[in-house]
């Protein structure tokens, strides 16, 4: 389930964390899930270069204090555009399932 | 241990020298930094938990493939694109400069070039549309996260579509070059046959690109196969 929501998951750390590289948003996903979100930490960088890919992120290298070639990744507007839609869509999805569990209704969506 | 595990990566995604170059030093950070904020005091275990913390070489290599791959098919369809507007300049730069030379293929020739115009014009024609819509085509598909078979169907369609292209280019240019013998048959080797014969190089250095291309696809789509079936 984690596996189809990675994207998201990745988008939203990064967005959290502005400009970061794979190992910080790894820690920034772990802490900010409270530990539930423990994937292969590998399985991060593949879903890094498809977004960037698809224009979502963007990246650039630089030398972190270790001396070695670090490359960080930040959200591009689109990246922070397509973010926003994900969350509705969660939302929504979120509410219509809490509603399926815990016999309430879910709000009515407007449109 | 862990300079062994990045071997292993590169070795893993060697069908792609720069992409395994950048994902070695990306991998290379992460795992020291792990290794950096490790609590237990030992390098050699904390080297280890970072390995495999970090997940199987060639797993992660298969994710990478699969990115690699897609790459390819969208740089094959600007390719296809950038290749049938090279030639139709070519075309173009070579039909003024026998207007402006004045030109003409022979009378007892004039059958046989219109026949072999048609046919170029025709394989043109069908190379432009078939590469413009294998290029909307490939840029419209979503990069997944796996060789779904869903995205291999779609591989595939793209790979006929720029197949069919390079073939339909390959007859256009071989017509094209048809069509210069017969301009230039009977006219001796001078400088104003110079651009005849560069358009045509750069005609065929075209085709050739486009084949290159095409041949990119191939290897790396079995590559990413080979790496998806362990």
């Amino acid at each position: 389930m984690l596996k189809g929501h990675l994207d998201m998951i990745v988008l939203a750390a990064l967005s959290a964390a502005g400009s970061a590289h794979g190992y910080a948003v790894i820690e920034e996903i772990r802490r900010r899930s409270g530990g539930a979100f423990d994937l292969p930490e590998g399985t991060i960088y593949p879903a890094l270069h498809r977004l960037e890919q698809a224009g979502l992120l963007k990246s650039n290298w630089m030398t972190a204090d270790s001396g070695r070639r670090r490359r960080v990744y930040t959200l591009t507007k689109t990246g922070s555009r397509a973010l926003a839609e994900r969350r509705v869509v969660w939302k929504q999805f979120s509410d219509a399932i809490g509603g399926l569990l815990g016999g309430n209704r879910p709000r009515e969506n407007p449109a | 241990m862990i300079q062994d595990y990045l071997d292993g990566i590169s070795r893993e995604l060697d069908f792609d020298r720069s992409l395994a170059r950048c994902v070695r030093q990306e991998v290379e950070d992460h795992l020291w930094e792990a290794v950096a904020a490790d609590p237990a005091g030992n390098l050699l275990e904390a080297q280890r938990r970072a390995v495999a913390n970090f997940g199987d070489a060639r797993v992660i290599a298969a994710q990478f493939a699969v990115l690699s791959l897609a790459r390819q098919s969208r740089r094959a369809g600007v390719a296809a694109v950038l290749v049938v507007a090279g030639i139709f300049i070519a075309m173009k730069a070579r039909v003024a400069w026998y207007a402006a030379t004045q030109w003409a293929i022979s009378d007892d020739l004039r059958a046989v070039g219109g026949l072999v115009g048609m046919v170029d014009r025709y394989a043109f024609l069908l190379a432009a549309i078939v590469g413009l819509a294998g290029w909307l085509y490939i840029r419209s598909r979503e990069i997944p996260a796996a060789l779904h078979p869903a995205y291999r169907r779609q591989l595939h369609r793209f790979f006929v579509l720029c197949c069919t292209a390079a073939a339909a280019l390959a007859v256009s240019v071989v017509s094209d070059a048809v069509l210069t013998a017969l301009n230039l048959r009977g006219t001796e080797l001078s400088a104003a046959s110079v651009v005849p014969i560069i358009s045509m190089t750069i005609e065929i250095a075209c085709v050739g690109m486009l084949v290159f291309h095409i041949y990119g696809i191939a290897q790396r789509a079995a590559s990413a196969a080979a790496l998806m079936k362990t």
